[in-house]
């Protein structure tokens, strides 16, 4: 089960990554980094996941005494909630540079924007 | 001590209250934020004071009542108080320098200023991995939105490339950290570095990663044109702002991170930083945008900066102290020049000419400049020596070589920069803006930015184990002229000239005898020529301080006693040398060429000291005696060939016709008599302590025999088919040179004595005859000799001086130049090298070549109709050569009072072969010169001769200028049919296949390729978002090959 969470996680990552690279339209290659984030943050809680263990959450089910024992690994989720916040900044402002930058040009096409290079 | 949490706190709590705030409250906004900003920076300021002065240590500051690993902890010590006040002041200094943006933009851009700042700080102080990728991401996206104050439209695209990037750097660094998390089981860096041994294969990859993407946060070569596209078209106060602040908070969380690593990690931030070191520097040559430029500047040095955090190890004790210098001055520097930037409407380079309105603005150009390069008194000048010499001893020699060549380009396209500020005109537009407005508010906040530049650099010297260079005498005395810069020129000269001769009064007692003719020479002569300087009218701004730069380096060079301190004078007299030079009206690429040689030279002069140091952080100059003999021959070669950059030997010498010729009148003598000097002073230091050195079984003295023979001989062939009456006396310099070199290389007794007498002789007639033909230049407004005629009874004063100039370099009777030849062709009788004897034979009569069309072009022969009512030269530049001419007549005379003491100083070093000074007459081995009994002879003969020609002077016929017949045609070029144009037109049939210029055709060729490699190269930043990104992710692969290449 790990594994296939890591793997899907890392597929992801790969399918964002080459998704943002191959797509010239500047709102596709905001949602190919949407994906490549997503696959992180499968990776992330993965990687804290511990076969057999329930979800860190002091109720009645799971004690303060012997959460060590049968709750998964917290830290992965607390980081994952805040990449996932930053995620959505971070997609947020893509797309309104997107917007800004339709604005100016009247398209969405990243190879038209090289007013600036060498 | 006020908790450092007050500085995020102070900057999120004052964040969150501007959006609280009517959106019309601008102005109490604006209070807001700088009020924020400047609490933050009297926080971090507070604790360096509490480090520096109370002694205090660092702490750890705790959050939610847990100690790591189970909660974030910030640290808060010595570097992080500097650079948490660096960002701080840096974040005010631009809230000041925004004012009007953000009064326009309002709330919501203040905001995401302080965002940004306490972002910055937070990467500064925290020590959880997580907490670190958090306050990344806080700074780009607060990055993104401070690339859209500017006005510029094309910054969108460029915070858009920003964003796809930092996507990609999140998730490198979230994968990595997740698995640094998994293998080590925290997420503080401390623990992680703790459990470093436990760290296995996967855990290296994860390492890897996290690394990778601090690393290319810090714009790498070549995954960086991201960051060079922001450069160019951010607000040049967030610009300042991203080089400044952005680099040092990311620079310090590499050097945190590389705790966690073990071996190979440090070598990867060096490779890393040395390629982006060399790389953007040598593309940034063929930048003529100026932002763009100080990118790949920015770039540059924060790849130096990078390279030094890789050598951690080497640099031991002294590690903060120069990764501090090189950062600081970095920041300082390119935040100066970005805030200077936002002054100039126009984007290319020579717009920058407008500066020239402001003085001031020109200074700071300058500070920021030479902070940049690491001159003295500047931080990154300390920085470089320690850096080099532990790099040296640990035998990292390659390392250096990158280093130092990068540097010196860097040197060439900020001095060139400099060079068009100074000289070229600005363009149409701007000069129709005229005057330009030159915001107060935004010439305090540069303002500050010198200060501080200034600030630092007696900081650095006050921590370095050296003398301050801040607190020399010399140097002080030379700065002291910034102050006055408002006074008239004439004041200012006397002052200069009092100085100078006080100077000598002061010190003279201490000097011995070769000081003592150079200290007369440097100090005694340099007040004889600023006697011309009070022809000039007006403030002459920036003359004095660079001149007494000049005359500051080279006191203190004659009496340096270590290598330290020999390097410090060498690149201070470089320097204002420099700035004197370029103030000739055409000398804008000479200049240029003068400091690269230079500059290039003193860096072989650092590395040659280096090598010879041997792990000390400075020798004794003495103990270049006692230089390893496997070492001993490299070092000769380096320090030489420094010092041969300054003497102009063949090979090394095109800077030098242009330097001298195209200088100010009374600058000429200056560079000529007295600043090549130092170039010889330099060799006979390093010949006296290393003497006669093998370089695999090659007698390098020998070596410097023929460069020395070879530099006479061509410098005068060149002087010969001169038209320009300067550049003929800066190309004979050349020659005049050579004997010098020749002279030591001899490497006896009367050679010593002769060179000696060169020092001496060279000063007095190079200089007198650089100001008669100045003097000449001056009334008749053109240095060509062919133009010239007749001046004779018109300037008689000026003639008088270039004769008695021109029989003393040619050697012959009576005058003191005759006395070196007759000390020269003793020395050569008793040395055993023939063919380069052959060579300086050969280059006597070629002098007289030269020398005669002085005499026979200027002043002989027919007065030019338009030169009809010229006056005699103006009265200050006759007053020092009429004291050249006594004192070339008194020398000729009693050459004793100089050359005895000499000879003396000589004695213990070369013990044989000196000369007998019974009475007036002098005598050798050979034979015997008596000066009083030529000084007669030649009187005498000379004044028969006078009588007979004027008894045969009622013979004479006039001939009118107009007796001429001329041809019915009119040529097409006037001066090929003047009888002194081209005047050696046979000797150039015959010999000028030696004058071809193959040296200026190698230096060209090798400039050319470079800056054609930098114009294909730079193609790679195509400008478009996905290539960058491909950049990046093909860096991250090749940087990983290299690595488990085991390259590393």
């Amino acid at each position: 089960m790990v594994y296939v969470a890591l793997i899907t996680g890392f597929l992801l990552i790969l399918m964002g990554l080459y998704g943002a690279l191959t797509n010239r339209n500047i709102l596709r290659m905001t949602v190919a980094f949407s994906i490549a984030s997503t696959g992180t943050h499968l990776v992330l809680v993965a990687v804290g996941y511990i076969p057999g263990r329930t979800a860190p959450i002091l109720d009645g089910a799971v004690t303060a005494a012997d959460a060590s024992l049968r709750i998964i690994d917290p830290v992965p989720q607390a980081l994952v909630l805040t990449a996932i916040v930053i995620g959505l900044g971070v997609t947020a402002l893509m797309l309104t540079y997107a917007y800004k930058l339709y604005e100016t040009k009247r398209t969405l096409d990243i190879s038209k924007y090289t007013d600036l290079k060498w | 001590m006020v908790s450092t949490l007050f500085i995020i706190a102070g900057g999120l709590g004052a964040a969150f209250l501007l959006g609280l705030l009517r959106e019309e409250w601008r102005g109490f906004a604006y209070g807001v934020t700088l009020a924020a900003l400047a609490f933050m920076s009297w926080v971090a300021g507070s604790w360096l004071w509490a480090f520096v002065f109370d002694g205090a240590v660092g702490v750890d500051v705790f959050t939610a009542g847990h100690n790591p690993p189970f909660a974030i902890n910030l640290r808060m010590g010595l570097p992080e108080a500097v650079l948490v006040l660096l960002v701080n002041a840096m974040g005010l200094m631009v809230g000041v320098y925004l004012k009007g943006t953000l009064m326009r933009l309002g709330r919501r851009a203040m905001a995401v200023l302080l965002v940004a700042v306490l972002a910055l700080c937070g990467i500064i102080l925290t020590r959880d991995i997580f907490n670190l990728f958090v306050f990344i991401e806080l700074t780009a996206i607060s990055t993104a939105g401070l690339v859209l104050l500017s006005a510029d439209a094309r910054a969108l695209g460029a915070g858009f490339k920003y964003l796809v990037i930092s996507q990609i750097i999140s998730i490198l660094l979230l994968v990595g950290i997740i698995f640094a998390y998994h293998a080590t089981g925290t997420l503080n860096i401390d623990g992680m570095a703790e459990a470093s041994v436990a760290l296995m294969k996967g855990g290296t990859l994860a390492f890897f990663l996290i690394l990778m993407a601090l690393i290319v946060e810090l714009k790498p070569f070549p995954a960086n044109g991201w960051a060079l596209d922001i450069y160019e078209s951010a607000h040049p106060a967030f610009s300042a702002l991203f080089s400044a602040a952005f680099s040092a908070a990311m620079l310090f969380a590499v050097d945190k991170v590389l705790l966690i690593g073990g071996e190979p990690w440090p070598k990867i931030a060096t490779g890393v930083g040395i390629v982006t070191f060399v790389g953007s520097n040598l593309l940034a040559l063929s930048q003529t945008n100026d932002r763009r430029l100080l990118g790949y500047s920015s770039v540059a040095q924060v790849g130096l900066v990078l390279t030094v955090i890789g050598q951690r190890a080497v640099l031991g004790e002294h590690y903060l102290f120069v990764v501090g210098g090189i950062l600081l001055a970095h920041s300082v520097a390119k935040a100066g020049l970005f805030w200077v930037s936002g002054l100039v409407v126009e984007r290319q380079l020579s717009a920058w000419a407008v500066l020239r309105q402001n003085p001031f603005l020109v200074f700071a150009f300058a500070t920021f400049m030479a902070l940049l390069i690491g001159l003295p008194p500047f931080p990154g000048f300390y920085a470089k020596w320690e850096l080099v010499h532990a790099l040296v001893s640990e035998g990292r020699l390659a390392l250096v070589v990158f280093i130092l060549f990068g540097a010196l380009l860097e040197v060439g396209y900020l001095f060139r920069w400099f060079g068009y500020i100074i000289k070229r005109e600005a363009s149409v537009e701007s000069a129709m803006s005229k005057p330009v407005a030159f915001l107060p508010r935004k010439l305090v906040v540069i303002g500050v930015g010198v200060v501080s530049a200034w600030g630092l650099g007696y900081i650095w010297g006050a921590l370095s184990d050296f003398a301050n260079v801040l607190q020399a005498l010399p140097v002080l005395f030379a700065l002291s002229f910034l102050a006055l810069e408002g006074l008239p020129a004439k004041l200012k000269n006397t002052l200069a000239i009092v100085g100078l001769v006080a100077f000598f009064a002061i010190s003279y007692e201490n000097y011995n005898q070769l000081q003592l003719i150079f200290g007369a020479i440097i100090l005694i002569g340099g007040a004889v020529i600023l006697l011309a300087s009070y022809e000039t009218h007006g403030k002459r701004i920036g003359f004095y301080p660079s001149a007494m730069l000049m005359y500051a380096g080279l006191a203190m060079l004659i009496v340096a006693e270590d290598s330290f301190s020999f390097f410090v004078a060498w690149e201070i007299l470089t320097v204002g040398s420099y700035f004197l030079i370029l103030r000739g009206k055409f000398s804008e690429p000479h200049a240029l060429s003068y400091i690269i040689f230079s500059l290039g030279g003193a860096f072989a002069i650092l590395a040659g000291f280096a090598l010879a140091a041997g792990g000390a952080p400075r020798i004794p100059l003495e103990a270049l005696a006692q230089v390893p003999a496997t070492l001993a021959p490299w070092v000769f070669i380096l320090l030489a060939i420094g010092f041969m950059t300054k003497t102009a030997a063949i090979g090394l010498h095109i800077w030098l016709p242009g330097a001298h010729a195209e200088a100010e009148t009374d600058v000429s003598p200056m560079v000529s008599g007295i600043l090549l000097k130092a170039g010889l002073f330099g060799l006979m230091v390093l010949l006296l302590n290393m003497g006669k050195t093998q370089f695999y079984g090659v007698e390098l003295t020998y070596v410097l025999l023929w460069i020395g023979a070879l530099s006479a001989l061509l410098g005068n062939l060149m002087a010969i088919f001169q038209e320009d009456a300067k550049r003929l006396l800066a190309y004979s310099s050349i020659g005049q040179m050579g004997y010098a070199v020749f002279g030591l290389a001899m490497m006896n007794h009367l050679g010593w004595l002769m060179a000696l007498m060169f020092v001496i002789n060279h000063y007095v007639y190079k200089s007198m005859l650089f100001l008669s033909v100045g003097g000449i230049a001056k009334r008749t407004g053109t240095r060509d000799m062919y133009r010239m005629g007749g001046l004779i009874a018109l300037m008689p004063l000026s003639f008088i001086a270039v004769l008695i100039g021109i029989i003393a370099v040619s050697g012959v009777p009576p005058l003191s130049g005759f006395g070196g030849r007759w000390i020269f062709y003793n020395a050569i009788m008793t040395a055993d090298a023939r063919l380069p004897m052959i060579l300086i034979f050969l280059s006597g009569p070629v002098a007289f070549l030269y020398l005669f069309r002085l005499i026979h072009t200027i002043f002989l022969g027919q007065l030019k109709d338009e030169h009809r009512r010229l006056k005699e030269a103006p009265f200050w530049i006759v007053v020092p050569q009429m004291i050249y001419v006594v004192f070339l007549l008194g020398f000729a005379v009693f050459p004793g009072l100089a050359l005895r003491r000499v000879d003396a100083f000589l004695n213990p070093y070369f013990p044989n072969g000196g000369l007998n000074w019974e009475g007036l007459t002098i005598s050798s081995d050979f034979g015997y010169w008596s000066p009083v009994s030529i000084m007669i002879t030649i009187g005498v003969i000379f004044a028969t001769l006078l009588a007979w020609l004027v008894y045969l002077n009622h013979n004479a016929q006039k001939v009118k200028q107009f007796n001429i017949v001329f041809a019915a045609e009119r040529p097409y070029r006037p001066e090929t049919t003047h009888f002194a144009w081209n005047f050696f037109a046979p000797y150039r049939k015959a010999l000028g296949f030696m004058v071809q210029p193959f040296v200026t055709q190698f230096w060209d060729g090798l400039t050319g390729s470079l800056h054609h490699t930098a114009q294909f190269t730079r193609k790679l930043y195509t400008g478009n978002g996905q290539t960058y990104a491909f950049h990046l992710l093909a860096f991250v692969v090749v940087v990983y090959l290299i690595l488990v290449g085991g390259l590393v």
